[in-house]
């Protein structure tokens, strides 16, 4: 007697039940995938955007610019140098905003330091960009750090203060006047005051991004970035345009 | 059935959870940015990818496989298989051992928790005991069997 055939047969009594059960069962999983793409559909739309109370004044003549005096708006980036967030945007996206909106004299771009607890060797970073500036540097600076961010930050090195003095050497800042900086930590107290500006505009990450007054917290690419910034070049001009009227 | 058909739902939700991560990971979904939450950090890590593939793409894998296993336990054809049980159980026991050691990873490693990889890892729990009982109902439909079956 077959009593392997039969066990299994008896075991899973009302397998295969093509009744109420099972249809409501295979009911459920096609609402559970209708769920599910619907969800994730509208989580990849989100944009991450969101207005500053329009009684916060952004914003502050602080952090370090790029691009001309004469142009219509600034954007500001307020960026952690460990974060690869900012790292992701510095390498890829930022060239292109700065030869195709910052060379063509459309916006300044500002960096405002906004270092996060979670990074342990972003501070010296932070302070290394502020002692290079000090010496004309700064971008110069900024780029190599976020360049070759996989030799300092934690997961490579515990003592990030060499690569990063390397790093400045290599741009070109004079080691002696550096040194001294840092030894001192001479911007702590400005680098501090940035994050402190920074948690008064309601940014809780980085990169978060600040068009006048809409805050983008996410990396944006080229695209994403030039239609924030078009539409904060559009408002410009239009009050531009009503003031001179208004004259 | 029900069981199976609970962990057939479960394995689905786990599908969706994994495919956020994955595509968060090729930052097709998801805002990426530094201090939300900590999935950045875990993602970004070098424990993000096994044998060069995401992690979060072998989650989808896992949760798939579960799926259609269950799925398969719920039908006239495949449902009276009689190693069914246990290939659940054993697939499931491995996805636990692995969720197990990812958290370990987040929790004492990268110091860094994110929020979607600790719901994949309870969703693991949850399939893994659903096949558990419903190895241990066909154990017990079996002693029943054969208990019917010397009389």
């Amino acid at each position: 007697m077959d009593t392997g055939r039969g066990r299994a047969k008896g075991v899973v009594k009302g397998a295969g039940n093509k009744g109420g059960g099972q249809r409501m069962f295979y009911a459920s999983v096609g609402a559970l995938l209708v769920a599910g793409i619907a969800t994730l559909s509208f989580m990849s739309t989100r944009s991450g955007a969101s207005q500053i109370d329009s009684t916060i004044k952004p914003i502050p003549n602080t952090g370090h610019s790029i691009g001309s005096d004469s142009a219509l708006v600034e954007v500001v980036e307020f960026g952690d140098f460990e974060c690869p967030a900012c790292g992701s945007f510095a390498n890829l996206t930022e060239p292109d905003i700065r030869a195709r909106l910052v060379a063509t004299g459309q916006i300044r771009f500002r960096f405002v330091d906004f270092p996060l607890n979670i990074h342990r060797n972003t501070w010296p970073a932070h302070l290394a960009s502020w002692c290079a500036g000090e010496q004309g540097r700064f971008w110069e600076m900024h780029d190599a750090l976020f360049m070759n961010q996989d030799r300092w930050s934690e997961p490579a090195t515990r003592r990030p203060e060499r690569v990063i003095s390397e790093l400045a050497r290599g741009v070109g800042v004079g080691m002696e006047q550096y040194d001294a900086c840092m030894d001192t930590q001479k911007y702590r107290p400005q680098i501090q005051a940035n994050v402190e500006e920074g948690i008064r505009l309601g940014v809780g990450s980085t990169p978060t991004f600040i068009f006048g007054q809409t805050r983008v917290g996410a990396v944006l690419n080229y695209d994403q970035f030039k239609r924030y910034a078009d539409s904060l070049i559009a408002d410009a001009k239009a009050k531009r345009g009503t003031k001179t009227r208004t004259r | 059935m029900t069981l199976r058909r609970l962990t057939a739902l479960v394995a689905l939700v786990g599908v969706f959870v994994a495919l956020y991560l994955a595509l968060y990971k090729a930052g097709v979904i998801g805002t990426l940015a530094c201090g939300t939450g900590g999935c950045e950090t875990v993602q970004l890590s070098k424990w993000a990818n096994l044998a060069g593939i995401p992690v979060a793409v072998w989650g989808v894998g896992y949760y798939l496989a579960v799926f259609v296993v269950a799925l398969a336990g719920t039908t006239e054809r495949w449902g009276r298989a009689a190693k069914l049980p246990l290939l659940l159980l054993v697939l499931t026991g491995w996805g636990v051992l692995f969720s197990a050691w990812l958290t370990y990873l987040e929790l004492f490693v990268i110091n860094a928790i994110c929020r979607y990889c600790v719901v994949s890892a309870v969703l693991a729990v949850i399939v893994f005991v659903l096949a558990l009982l419903d190895w241990r109902a066909q154990r017990e439909a079996l002693d029943r069997q054969d208990s019917v079956a010397s009389y």
